[in-house]
Protein backbone atom coordinates (compact mmCIF):
# COMPACT_ATOMS: atom_id res chain seq x y z
CA UNK A 1 0.00 0.00 0.00
CA UNK A 2 2.51 2.05 0.84
CA UNK A 3 4.65 1.59 -2.24
CA UNK A 4 1.72 1.94 -4.21
CA UNK A 5 1.04 5.51 -3.19
CA UNK A 6 4.47 6.16 -3.23
CA UNK A 7 4.90 4.68 -6.95
CA UNK A 8 1.81 6.95 -7.65
CA UNK A 9 3.70 10.03 -5.81
CA UNK A 10 6.54 9.31 -7.45
CA UNK A 11 4.77 9.44 -10.96
CA UNK A 12 3.05 12.15 -10.63
CA UNK A 13 5.97 14.00 -9.69
CA UNK A 14 7.49 13.02 -13.43
CA UNK A 15 3.95 13.68 -15.34
CA UNK A 16 4.17 17.34 -13.54
CA UNK A 17 7.72 17.76 -15.07
CA UNK A 18 6.78 16.55 -18.09
CA UNK A 19 3.82 19.40 -18.57
CA UNK A 20 5.38 21.83 -16.81
CA UNK A 21 8.82 22.62 -17.45
CA UNK A 22 9.66 24.38 -13.98
CA UNK A 23 7.92 25.72 -11.07
CA UNK A 24 5.60 27.89 -12.44
CA UNK A 25 6.39 31.91 -12.32
CA UNK A 26 5.49 34.17 -9.86
CA UNK A 27 4.09 36.76 -11.35
CA UNK A 28 4.19 40.05 -8.95
CA UNK A 29 1.01 42.94 -9.82
CA UNK A 30 2.36 46.16 -8.96
CA UNK A 31 1.30 49.53 -8.68
CA UNK A 32 0.19 52.73 -6.92
CA UNK A 33 -3.11 52.65 -4.88
CA UNK A 34 -6.33 52.66 -6.83
CA UNK A 35 -4.86 51.32 -9.84
CA UNK A 36 -7.14 48.37 -10.42
CA UNK A 37 -4.51 45.36 -9.43
CA UNK A 38 -6.61 43.72 -7.66
CA UNK A 39 -9.46 44.28 -10.27
CA UNK A 40 -7.01 42.48 -13.13
CA UNK A 41 -5.93 40.00 -10.67
CA UNK A 42 -9.83 38.69 -9.83
CA UNK A 43 -10.81 39.03 -13.95
CA UNK A 44 -7.21 36.40 -14.51
CA UNK A 45 -7.58 34.29 -11.88
CA UNK A 46 -11.37 33.96 -12.46
CA UNK A 47 -10.86 33.19 -15.94
CA UNK A 48 -8.66 30.85 -15.71
CA UNK A 49 -9.60 29.22 -12.26
CA UNK A 50 -12.90 30.23 -11.64
CA UNK A 51 -11.92 31.76 -8.28
CA UNK A 52 -11.37 35.33 -6.96
CA UNK A 53 -8.06 36.48 -5.56
CA UNK A 54 -9.58 39.42 -2.94
CA UNK A 55 -11.94 42.27 -2.62
CA UNK A 56 -11.99 45.35 -5.00
CA UNK A 57 -12.81 48.71 -3.83
CA UNK A 58 -12.52 52.27 -4.87
CA UNK A 59 -11.24 53.22 -1.43
CA UNK A 60 -7.52 52.96 -2.09
CA UNK A 61 -5.32 50.37 0.25
CA UNK A 62 -8.31 48.15 -0.18
CA UNK A 63 -5.22 45.33 -0.51
CA UNK A 64 -2.85 45.30 2.72
CA UNK A 65 -1.57 41.85 2.09
CA UNK A 66 -0.07 40.42 -0.37
CA UNK A 67 -2.85 38.01 -1.97
CA UNK A 68 -1.70 34.74 -3.97
CA UNK A 69 -3.17 32.63 -6.70
CA UNK A 70 -0.89 30.09 -7.05
CA UNK A 71 -1.50 27.80 -10.63
CA UNK A 72 -3.05 29.76 -13.11
CA UNK A 73 -2.90 28.53 -15.71
CA UNK A 74 -3.42 30.25 -19.09
CA UNK A 75 -3.53 28.79 -22.53
CA UNK A 76 -2.57 30.92 -25.36
CA UNK A 77 -2.30 29.30 -28.93
CA UNK A 78 -2.25 25.70 -28.11
CA UNK A 79 0.80 26.39 -25.30
CA UNK A 80 -0.19 26.88 -21.51
CA UNK A 81 1.55 28.91 -19.06
CA UNK A 82 1.36 28.76 -15.44
CA UNK A 83 2.06 31.38 -13.04
CA UNK A 84 0.83 32.34 -9.82
CA UNK A 85 -0.44 35.88 -9.35
CA UNK A 86 0.61 37.79 -6.53
CA UNK A 87 -1.21 40.92 -6.14
CA UNK A 88 -0.03 43.39 -3.61
CA UNK A 89 -0.79 46.45 -2.18
CA UNK A 90 -0.54 49.48 -4.10
CA UNK A 91 2.67 50.97 -3.52
CA UNK A 92 2.79 54.78 -2.13
CA UNK A 93 5.14 57.08 -0.10
CA UNK A 94 2.79 58.91 1.62
CA UNK A 95 0.14 57.02 3.90
CA UNK A 96 -2.68 59.46 5.54
CA UNK A 97 -5.90 58.55 7.23
CA UNK A 98 -7.49 61.67 6.55
CA UNK A 99 -7.48 60.13 2.67
CA UNK A 100 -10.02 57.87 4.59
CA UNK A 101 -11.64 60.02 6.62
CA UNK A 102 -13.14 61.18 2.89
CA UNK A 103 -14.47 57.57 2.35
CA UNK A 104 -17.01 57.70 5.35
CA UNK A 105 -14.90 55.84 7.84
CA UNK A 106 -14.69 56.31 11.14
CA UNK A 107 -11.00 57.97 12.33
CA UNK A 108 -10.03 54.39 14.39
CA UNK A 109 -10.69 52.26 11.39
CA UNK A 110 -9.14 55.35 8.86
CA UNK A 111 -5.83 55.15 11.37
CA UNK A 112 -6.20 51.31 11.48
CA UNK A 113 -6.34 51.05 7.91
CA UNK A 114 -3.08 53.71 7.32
CA UNK A 115 -1.20 51.56 9.41
CA UNK A 116 -2.00 48.20 7.78
CA UNK A 117 -1.47 50.26 4.54
CA UNK A 118 2.21 51.18 5.15
CA UNK A 119 2.68 47.42 6.29
CA UNK A 120 1.10 46.33 3.19
CA UNK A 121 3.92 48.49 1.11
CA UNK A 122 6.85 47.19 3.32
CA UNK A 123 5.47 43.89 2.10
CA UNK A 124 5.19 44.92 -1.10
CA UNK A 125 8.65 46.12 -1.45
CA UNK A 126 9.84 42.67 0.57
CA UNK A 127 8.37 40.58 -2.32
CA UNK A 128 9.85 42.44 -5.19
CA UNK A 129 13.29 41.84 -3.87
CA UNK A 130 12.73 38.10 -2.98
CA UNK A 131 9.80 36.22 -4.59
CA UNK A 132 8.76 37.86 -7.79
CA UNK A 133 10.02 36.56 -11.19
CA UNK A 134 8.11 39.11 -13.34
CA UNK A 135 6.27 42.20 -12.87
CA UNK A 136 2.65 43.50 -14.22
CA UNK A 137 2.62 47.15 -13.65
CA UNK A 138 -1.15 48.76 -13.64
CA UNK A 139 -1.25 51.95 -13.54
CA UNK A 140 -4.89 54.16 -14.10
CA UNK A 141 -4.52 55.71 -17.56
CA UNK A 142 -6.32 58.32 -16.45
CA UNK A 143 -4.06 59.78 -13.94
CA UNK A 144 -0.61 61.31 -14.52
CA UNK A 145 2.20 58.72 -14.69
CA UNK A 146 5.13 60.70 -13.69
CA UNK A 147 5.60 59.86 -10.28
CA UNK A 148 7.98 59.52 -7.59
CA UNK A 149 6.72 55.89 -6.76
CA UNK A 150 6.12 55.13 -10.60
CA UNK A 151 10.35 55.86 -11.58
CA UNK A 152 11.38 54.27 -8.58
CA UNK A 153 9.35 51.35 -9.08
CA UNK A 154 10.22 51.05 -12.66
CA UNK A 155 13.70 51.81 -12.20
CA UNK A 156 13.79 49.00 -9.41
CA UNK A 157 12.33 46.35 -11.19
CA UNK A 158 14.50 47.36 -14.37
CA UNK A 159 17.80 47.00 -12.41
CA UNK A 160 16.44 43.67 -11.12
CA UNK A 161 16.27 42.39 -15.13
CA UNK A 162 12.45 41.09 -14.26
CA UNK A 163 10.64 41.02 -17.04
CA UNK A 164 7.73 43.66 -16.77
CA UNK A 165 4.89 44.49 -18.75
CA UNK A 166 3.08 47.65 -18.35
CA UNK A 167 -0.80 48.22 -18.14
CA UNK A 168 -2.90 51.37 -18.58
CA UNK A 169 -5.82 50.02 -16.93
CA UNK A 170 -9.14 51.48 -16.50
CA UNK A 171 -9.31 52.88 -20.25
CA UNK A 172 -13.02 52.72 -20.03
CA UNK A 173 -12.65 56.23 -18.34
CA UNK A 174 -13.02 59.31 -19.83
CA UNK A 175 -9.67 60.71 -18.98
CA UNK A 176 -7.88 57.60 -19.98
CA UNK A 177 -4.57 58.78 -21.84
CA UNK A 178 -2.80 55.53 -23.47
CA UNK A 179 0.08 57.52 -24.75
CA UNK A 180 0.59 59.25 -21.50
CA UNK A 181 2.05 56.21 -20.19
CA UNK A 182 3.42 55.10 -23.42
CA UNK A 183 5.27 58.40 -23.10
CA UNK A 184 6.41 57.93 -19.54
CA UNK A 185 8.04 54.81 -20.17
CA UNK A 186 9.21 54.39 -23.61
CA UNK A 187 11.69 51.48 -23.03
CA UNK A 188 8.84 48.96 -22.17
CA UNK A 189 5.65 47.99 -23.97
CA UNK A 190 2.53 49.08 -22.78
CA UNK A 191 -1.40 47.44 -23.39
CA UNK A 192 -4.22 49.57 -22.22
CA UNK A 193 -7.01 47.76 -20.90
CA UNK A 194 -10.33 47.64 -18.72
CA UNK A 195 -9.66 45.01 -16.27
CA UNK A 196 -13.20 46.15 -15.10
CA UNK A 197 -14.81 45.84 -17.97
CA UNK A 198 -12.25 43.06 -19.29
CA UNK A 199 -11.56 45.19 -22.37
CA UNK A 200 -8.53 43.87 -24.63
CA UNK A 201 -8.24 41.10 -22.13
CA UNK A 202 -6.89 38.84 -24.99
CA UNK A 203 -4.49 41.00 -25.79
CA UNK A 204 -3.16 41.33 -22.12
CA UNK A 205 -2.64 37.02 -22.14
CA UNK A 206 -1.26 37.38 -25.50
CA UNK A 207 1.57 39.13 -23.46
CA UNK A 208 1.38 37.20 -20.20
CA UNK A 209 2.17 33.98 -22.47
CA UNK A 210 5.55 35.82 -24.30
CA UNK A 211 6.68 37.44 -21.14
CA UNK A 212 6.21 35.57 -18.35
CA UNK A 213 6.20 32.01 -20.33
CA UNK B 1 35.27 89.74 -4.59
CA UNK B 2 35.59 87.03 -2.33
CA UNK B 3 32.86 84.92 -2.33
CA UNK B 4 31.00 83.84 -5.48
CA UNK B 5 27.66 82.04 -5.70
CA UNK B 6 28.32 78.61 -7.08
CA UNK B 7 24.93 78.82 -9.03
CA UNK B 8 24.72 81.86 -11.18
CA UNK B 9 28.57 82.88 -10.45
CA UNK B 10 27.18 86.38 -8.68
CA UNK B 11 30.19 87.66 -6.57
CA UNK B 12 30.01 89.46 -3.25
CA UNK B 13 32.52 91.40 -1.02
CA UNK B 14 33.54 89.91 1.40
CA UNK B 15 31.27 89.38 4.44
CA UNK B 16 28.43 91.23 2.24
CA UNK B 17 25.17 90.40 4.38
CA UNK B 18 23.12 89.55 1.49
CA UNK B 19 24.96 86.25 1.05
CA UNK B 20 23.55 85.37 4.57
CA UNK B 21 19.72 85.16 2.91
CA UNK B 22 21.06 83.38 -0.06
CA UNK B 23 21.65 84.82 -3.55
CA UNK B 24 19.27 87.46 -4.75
CA UNK B 25 19.56 86.94 -7.85
CA UNK B 26 18.91 82.75 -8.13
CA UNK B 27 18.59 82.02 -4.47
CA UNK B 28 21.29 79.72 -4.46
CA UNK B 29 23.04 79.07 -1.07
CA UNK B 30 26.42 77.58 -2.11
CA UNK B 31 28.99 79.74 -2.42
CA UNK B 32 32.87 79.19 -2.83
CA UNK B 33 35.04 81.41 -1.16
CA UNK B 34 37.99 82.86 -3.38
CA UNK B 35 40.35 85.39 -2.30
CA UNK B 36 41.96 87.74 -4.30
CA UNK B 37 45.51 85.84 -3.98
CA UNK B 38 44.17 82.62 -4.53
CA UNK B 39 42.38 83.64 -7.84
CA UNK B 40 45.46 84.56 -9.45
CA UNK B 41 47.74 81.56 -7.78
CA UNK B 42 44.96 79.50 -9.28
CA UNK B 43 46.20 80.59 -12.81
CA UNK B 44 49.88 79.99 -11.82
CA UNK B 45 49.26 76.77 -10.08
CA UNK B 46 47.10 74.79 -12.73
CA UNK B 47 49.89 72.32 -13.89
CA UNK B 48 50.57 71.38 -10.03
CA UNK B 49 46.92 70.66 -9.65
CA UNK B 50 46.92 67.15 -9.99
CA UNK B 51 49.66 66.16 -7.30
CA UNK B 52 48.74 64.87 -4.31
CA UNK B 53 49.18 67.59 -2.39
CA UNK B 54 46.34 69.47 -4.28
CA UNK B 55 43.89 66.75 -2.92
CA UNK B 56 44.47 67.47 0.11
CA UNK B 57 41.06 66.86 2.39
CA UNK B 58 41.74 69.58 4.44
CA UNK B 59 41.53 72.17 2.59
CA UNK B 60 39.41 74.28 4.93
CA UNK B 61 36.51 75.86 3.20
CA UNK B 62 34.45 78.71 4.79
CA UNK B 63 31.39 78.57 2.34
CA UNK B 64 29.79 75.51 1.22
CA UNK B 65 31.39 72.90 -1.00
CA UNK B 66 30.72 73.06 -4.55
CA UNK B 67 28.58 70.13 -6.52
CA UNK B 68 29.61 66.95 -7.23
CA UNK B 69 29.10 67.33 -11.04
CA UNK B 70 31.96 69.40 -10.52
CA UNK B 71 34.57 67.25 -8.58
CA UNK B 72 33.74 64.65 -11.39
CA UNK B 73 34.32 67.19 -14.37
CA UNK B 74 37.42 67.69 -12.58
CA UNK B 75 38.69 64.43 -11.98
CA UNK B 76 37.82 63.60 -15.84
CA UNK B 77 40.02 65.88 -17.33
CA UNK B 78 43.03 65.50 -14.36
CA UNK B 79 42.69 61.69 -15.64
CA UNK B 80 42.97 62.41 -19.47
CA UNK B 81 46.19 65.14 -18.30
CA UNK B 82 48.02 63.42 -16.15
CA UNK B 83 49.64 59.75 -16.03
CA UNK B 84 51.53 59.84 -13.00
CA UNK B 85 50.46 56.91 -10.24
CA UNK B 86 50.46 59.37 -7.76
CA UNK B 87 47.62 61.80 -9.78
CA UNK B 88 46.12 58.43 -10.16
CA UNK B 89 45.74 57.46 -6.14
CA UNK B 90 45.17 61.40 -5.59
CA UNK B 91 41.89 61.22 -8.00
CA UNK B 92 40.55 57.78 -6.30
CA UNK B 93 40.98 59.50 -3.21
CA UNK B 94 39.22 62.62 -3.90
CA UNK B 95 36.45 60.13 -5.48
CA UNK B 96 36.52 58.34 -1.96
CA UNK B 97 36.23 61.19 -0.75
CA UNK B 98 33.55 62.93 -2.46
CA UNK B 99 31.80 59.80 -2.19
CA UNK B 100 31.75 59.26 1.34
CA UNK B 101 31.28 62.37 2.51
CA UNK B 102 28.95 63.98 -0.42
CA UNK B 103 30.48 67.04 0.16
CA UNK B 104 33.54 66.61 -2.32
CA UNK B 105 37.35 68.23 -2.12
CA UNK B 106 36.85 71.29 -4.00
CA UNK B 107 39.30 70.26 -6.74
CA UNK B 108 39.07 73.59 -8.55
CA UNK B 109 39.67 75.34 -5.22
CA UNK B 110 42.17 72.57 -4.46
CA UNK B 111 44.28 74.29 -6.44
CA UNK B 112 43.88 77.41 -3.68
CA UNK B 113 44.95 75.22 -1.40
CA UNK B 114 48.95 76.53 -1.35
CA UNK B 115 47.16 80.05 -1.39
CA UNK B 116 45.66 79.61 1.89
CA UNK B 117 48.40 77.94 3.61
CA UNK B 118 50.40 81.34 2.79
CA UNK B 119 47.75 83.39 4.18
CA UNK B 120 48.47 83.04 7.64
CA UNK B 121 47.73 85.96 9.58
CA UNK B 122 51.05 86.74 11.76
CA UNK B 123 50.25 88.53 14.61
CA UNK B 124 53.01 89.85 14.53
CA UNK B 125 51.84 92.01 11.63
CA UNK B 126 49.79 94.64 13.72
CA UNK B 127 46.86 96.02 11.58
CA UNK B 128 45.81 98.60 12.92
CA UNK B 129 49.22 100.21 12.80
CA UNK B 130 50.23 99.29 9.03
CA UNK B 131 48.00 100.63 6.88
CA UNK B 132 47.39 103.95 8.23
CA UNK B 133 47.54 105.55 4.58
CA UNK B 134 44.19 104.39 4.55
CA UNK B 135 43.20 106.47 6.31
CA UNK B 136 39.66 107.84 5.57
CA UNK B 137 38.03 108.89 8.79
CA UNK B 138 35.28 106.62 8.69
CA UNK B 139 37.52 103.44 8.21
CA UNK B 140 39.47 104.52 11.37
CA UNK B 141 36.66 103.84 13.52
CA UNK B 142 36.32 100.36 11.87
CA UNK B 143 40.18 99.65 12.79
CA UNK B 144 39.69 97.20 15.79
CA UNK B 145 37.29 95.42 13.88
CA UNK B 146 39.49 95.05 10.95
CA UNK B 147 41.84 93.49 12.91
CA UNK B 148 39.53 91.23 14.40
CA UNK B 149 38.81 89.91 11.16
CA UNK B 150 41.97 88.93 10.16
CA UNK B 151 42.11 86.20 13.21
CA UNK B 152 38.26 85.20 12.74
CA UNK B 153 38.90 84.62 9.23
CA UNK B 154 42.52 84.08 8.52
CA UNK B 155 42.30 83.28 4.70
CA UNK B 156 40.30 86.14 3.27
CA UNK B 157 42.74 89.27 4.28
CA UNK B 158 46.03 88.34 3.03
CA UNK B 159 46.41 91.27 0.43
CA UNK B 160 44.84 93.93 2.89
CA UNK B 161 47.80 93.80 5.25
CA UNK B 162 50.27 94.58 2.72
CA UNK B 163 48.17 96.70 0.38
CA UNK B 164 44.80 98.37 1.00
CA UNK B 165 42.89 99.19 -2.09
CA UNK B 166 39.72 100.44 -2.11
CA UNK B 167 38.04 96.87 -2.74
CA UNK B 168 39.52 95.54 0.24
CA UNK B 169 37.69 98.24 2.05
CA UNK B 170 34.83 97.62 0.91
CA UNK B 171 34.82 94.40 1.96
CA UNK B 172 36.17 95.19 5.50
CA UNK B 173 33.08 97.72 5.85
CA UNK B 174 30.95 94.99 4.70
CA UNK B 175 32.39 92.47 7.08
CA UNK B 176 32.48 95.06 10.06
CA UNK B 177 28.55 95.87 9.06
CA UNK B 178 27.65 91.91 9.00
CA UNK B 179 29.40 91.57 12.22
CA UNK B 180 27.41 94.52 14.03
CA UNK B 181 23.99 93.30 12.83
CA UNK B 182 22.16 90.93 10.26
CA UNK B 183 20.47 92.10 7.25
CA UNK B 184 16.87 93.37 8.10
CA UNK B 185 14.24 92.86 6.07
CA UNK B 186 13.83 96.40 5.00
CA UNK B 187 17.20 96.87 3.79
CA UNK B 188 16.55 93.74 1.46
CA UNK B 189 13.59 94.50 0.44
CA UNK B 190 15.31 98.36 -0.38
CA UNK B 191 17.59 96.46 -2.00
CA UNK B 192 15.40 94.45 -4.30
CA UNK B 193 13.68 97.71 -5.48
CA UNK B 194 16.74 98.82 -6.66
CA UNK B 195 18.27 98.45 -9.91
CA UNK B 196 21.50 97.51 -9.99
CA UNK B 197 24.34 96.33 -12.44
CA UNK B 198 25.74 92.67 -12.87
CA UNK B 199 28.66 93.75 -11.55
CA UNK B 200 28.95 93.95 -7.96
CA UNK B 201 28.20 98.04 -6.45
CA UNK B 202 31.23 99.21 -3.94
CA UNK B 203 28.65 100.36 -1.99
CA UNK B 204 27.95 98.02 0.53
CA UNK B 205 28.44 94.60 -1.64
CA UNK B 206 24.54 94.87 -1.80
CA UNK B 207 24.06 92.98 -5.44
CA UNK B 208 20.58 92.74 -5.51
CA UNK B 209 18.28 92.21 -8.43
CA UNK B 210 14.42 91.88 -8.28
CA UNK B 211 13.45 88.40 -7.18
CA UNK B 212 10.47 87.65 -5.31
CA UNK B 213 10.70 83.73 -5.58
CA UNK B 214 10.52 81.75 -2.59
CA UNK B 215 14.04 80.22 -2.48
CA UNK B 216 13.87 77.31 -4.62
CA UNK B 217 16.41 74.78 -2.84
CA UNK B 218 13.29 74.21 -0.06
CA UNK B 219 11.61 70.96 -1.83
CA UNK B 220 15.64 69.43 -2.53
CA UNK B 221 16.26 69.65 1.32
CA UNK B 222 13.11 68.79 2.02
CA UNK B 223 13.90 65.79 0.06
CA UNK B 224 17.61 65.25 0.87
CA UNK B 225 16.07 64.68 4.42
CA UNK B 226 13.02 62.27 3.41
CA UNK B 227 16.30 60.20 1.78
CA UNK B 228 17.38 60.29 5.29
CA UNK B 229 15.29 58.33 7.37
CA UNK B 230 14.51 54.98 7.74
CA UNK B 231 12.57 53.20 5.87
CA UNK B 232 8.83 54.25 8.01
CA UNK B 233 8.40 57.72 9.24
CA UNK B 234 5.66 57.97 12.00
CA UNK B 235 4.24 61.97 11.51
CA UNK B 236 1.77 60.90 13.72
CA UNK B 237 -0.77 57.64 14.81
CA UNK B 238 -1.94 57.28 11.07
CA UNK B 239 -0.02 59.23 8.93
CA UNK B 240 3.30 57.66 7.39
CA UNK B 241 5.97 58.27 5.26
CA UNK B 242 7.93 55.75 3.57
CA UNK B 243 11.00 55.38 1.81
CA UNK B 244 10.63 52.90 -0.48
CA UNK B 245 14.49 52.38 -1.46
CA UNK B 246 14.83 51.57 2.28
CA UNK B 247 12.24 48.99 2.30
CA UNK B 248 13.38 47.37 -0.63
CA UNK B 249 16.89 47.14 0.02
CA UNK B 250 16.91 45.81 4.26
CA UNK B 251 16.96 42.21 4.29
CA UNK B 252 14.62 41.84 7.61
CA UNK B 253 10.91 43.22 6.67
CA UNK B 254 8.64 44.95 8.81
CA UNK B 255 5.38 43.08 9.50
CA UNK B 256 3.84 44.65 12.06
CA UNK B 257 4.06 48.40 13.22
CA UNK B 258 2.52 48.92 16.68
CA UNK B 259 0.62 52.29 18.24
CA UNK B 260 3.79 53.32 19.96
CA UNK B 261 6.15 53.55 17.13
CA UNK B 262 7.85 50.04 17.62
CA UNK B 263 7.21 47.46 14.72
CA UNK B 264 7.44 43.52 14.29
CA UNK B 265 9.94 42.32 11.62
CA UNK B 266 10.62 39.36 9.97
CA UNK B 267 14.13 38.39 10.08
CA UNK B 268 15.72 36.70 6.49
CA UNK B 269 15.96 33.12 6.98
CA UNK B 270 19.93 33.40 6.52
CA UNK B 271 19.90 35.00 10.46
CA UNK B 272 17.96 32.09 12.03
CA UNK B 273 18.94 29.17 10.20
CA UNK B 274 22.28 28.18 11.79
CA UNK B 275 21.43 24.25 12.25
CA UNK B 276 18.23 23.92 10.27
CA UNK B 277 19.53 22.34 7.74
CA UNK B 278 21.89 19.97 9.80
Amino acid sequence: MGLLTELRDSISRVTDRLFSASEPKRIGIYGPPNAGKTTLANRIARDWTGDAVGPESHIPHETRRARRKENVTIERNGRTVTIDVVDTPGVTTKVDYNEFLEHDMEKDDAIRRSREATEGVAEAMHWLREDVDGVIYVLDSSTDPFTQVNTMLIGIIESQDLPVLILANKVDLEDSNIQRIANAFPQHETIPLSALEGDNMDEVYDKIAEYFG
Amino acid sequence: MPHQCTNCGKTFDDGSKEMLSGCPDCGGNKFQFRPKRATQTERDSTESASTPRAVSPSQPSDDDQPTTERTEGTEQSDRSGVTGTAAKAGASVREWVGNRTSNPDETDEATDTPASDDVTIEPTDDPSDEPQSVSAADDASERPAEGESADLDSSDTPDSIDSVDSIENTEDRAQASARSDVVTPEELSAAEQRPTPEQPSDADGTVVEPKSDDRPDLSDLREELNDQFESIKILNPGQYELNLMELYDRDEYIISLREDGRYVIEVPDRWQNTGRDE
